[in-house]
């Protein structure tokens, strides 16, 4: 696929002191087979119509992850990431669990720091959708009449929910995609999300999606304390069916941002260097 | 400076119940025993993308090694009560780390004693773990 394509020559150019056979790992993943603008998403897209009627529930505090941990996997079935290939909630496609099964996680059971492929800790790309909630990072919403801003400690940064909205026709592809949000049950918060790129990958393990996902967020309020947050994946570029993943959040006192995890190149390698490598002899795609 | 060595490598049940962390690399360590050392901190690096203790241990021999032991980043062990002046140079530890399988002298920290008893635990609701799926699945 072309963007994918242009993301991994970026990568390669990024990191040339790494070994060819590296190079060659990144560069040429597997992409999907066909033009995935075609494609026809399996759930309805966007809000319902009409809108359901709710009162706003309150999701005010800073929110650190809970029950169950982040998790390496978006897979509700295999969050620790110990089923790599073989969750039984994932529909893969051919490509898209080839293109999986290629890639070097930095984290999990699987994981390869060493070698990894993932474009976050080479170069710091931005997390994306579903990976966002696997680092042990807070993050706040901010609740107004016409948007819910979510701000995330890492990174840092944040992204729109525009309520009261519906997606452009033709959104252009990016990181985060278009979202718009609306209220159910008096007690849940729904993000709907198209339009995103293709360059993320959704979780740790490096599970793929294409320019097609729409990704649904309920975050929904369970007490004072806590918030569930269940996700869906719908992707018919990259799998035959939606998967879902789930993850919890607890309210947290420690101060939002009290510790900004800005992504820095140069931290992840220094971080390898000073305990990663001593432990993993050999190849490396790290600069020396 | 440097206590006498204590190295000791016990099988603990406690501590090889909590969860992996998500270190990177993590497989490459030992979770199922605790190696237990006593050391004298040299250096304390709070950040991210996960926090850094450097500290030297004295073996039988006499010799001296240099140990590094990680953690979850800064936002985390926030949560569980550490700063960044929780450690520093000169501190007199106990150590309690998942070191590497392969004999280097890195690993990732589970709990820390200060010599006045204090204990600092690296450990606590973390990373999701295969066996513990989130609370209404399954």
């Amino acid at each position: 696929m072309r963007t994918r394509g242009l993301a991994a020559a970026a990568f390669v150019v990024s990191v040339t002191a790494a070994p060819a056979n590296v190079y060659a790992q990144a560069a040429d993943p597997p992409n999907p087979p066909m033009d995935v603008s075609a494609l026809k998403n399996f759930l309805p897209i966007g809000p319902p119509s009409p809108l359901p009627v709710s009162k706003v529930p309150d999701l005010s505090g800073d929110w650190t992850f809970g029950a169950g941990g982040f998790g390496q996997s978006l897979s509700a079935a295999d969050p620790g990431g110990r089923m790599r290939g073989k969750e039984p909630d994932i529909p893969y496609q051919p490509w898209a669990l080839q293109y999986t099964m290629k890639q070097f996680p930095p984290t999990g059971p699987d994981a390869a720091f060493e070698r990894t492929t993932d474009p976050n800790i080479h170069t710091c790309e931005p997390l994306g959708l579903g990976r966002i909630y696997m680092a042990p990072a807070k993050l706040r919403f901010i609740q107004t009449v016409e948007a819910v801003y979510i701000l995330h400690e890492i990174g840092p940064t944040w992204r729109v929910a525009w309520l009261n909205a519906k997606h452009p026709d033709d959104p252009d592809p990016q990181y985060w995609g278009h979202s718009v949000g609306w209220y159910e049950n008096g007690d849940t918060l729904v993000v709907d999300t198209i339009g995103t790129n293709d360059r993320s990958w959704l979780d740790q393990l490096g599970h793929p999606h294409t320019e097609k996902l729409h990704f649904i967020e309920r975050f929904k309020k369970q007490d004072d304390k806590t918030i569930r947050l269940d996700m869906t994946v719908d992707d018919p570029g990259a799998y035959t069916g939606p998967w879902p993943g789930v993850r919890n959040f607890t309210k947290s006192t420690t101060g939002f941002l009290r510790f900004q995890w800005v992504c820095s190149v140069r931290d992840n390698y220094e971080h390898y260097e000073k305990v990663g490598r001593t432990a993993t002899p050999g190849e490396t795609s790290f600069k020396k | 400076m440097i206590r006498k060595t204590s190295i000791a490598v016990v099988c603990c049940a406690v501590l090889s119940s909590v969860p992996l962390f998500a270190h990177h690399g993590g497989n490459l360590y030992d979770t199922t025993k605790a190696k237990v050392m006593k050391g004298t901190v040299t250096k304390f690096e709070w950040g991210t993308p996960h926090n850094q203790i450097y500290y030297d241990v004295k073996t039988d021999k006499g010799e001296v090694e240099h140990w590094v032991a990680s953690t979850e980043p800064a936002g985390v062990m926030l949560e569980r009560g550490w700063t960044r002046r929780s450690l520093k140079p000169g501190d007199e530890v106990t150590v309690y780390i998942f070191a590497a399988k392969n004999g280097a002298t890195v690993g990732n920290l589970q709990k820390i004693v200060l010599a006045d008893g204090k204990e600092l635990t690296a450990g606590g609701p973390g990373p999701a773990d295969a066996a513990q799926p989130p609370a209404g699945r399954q």
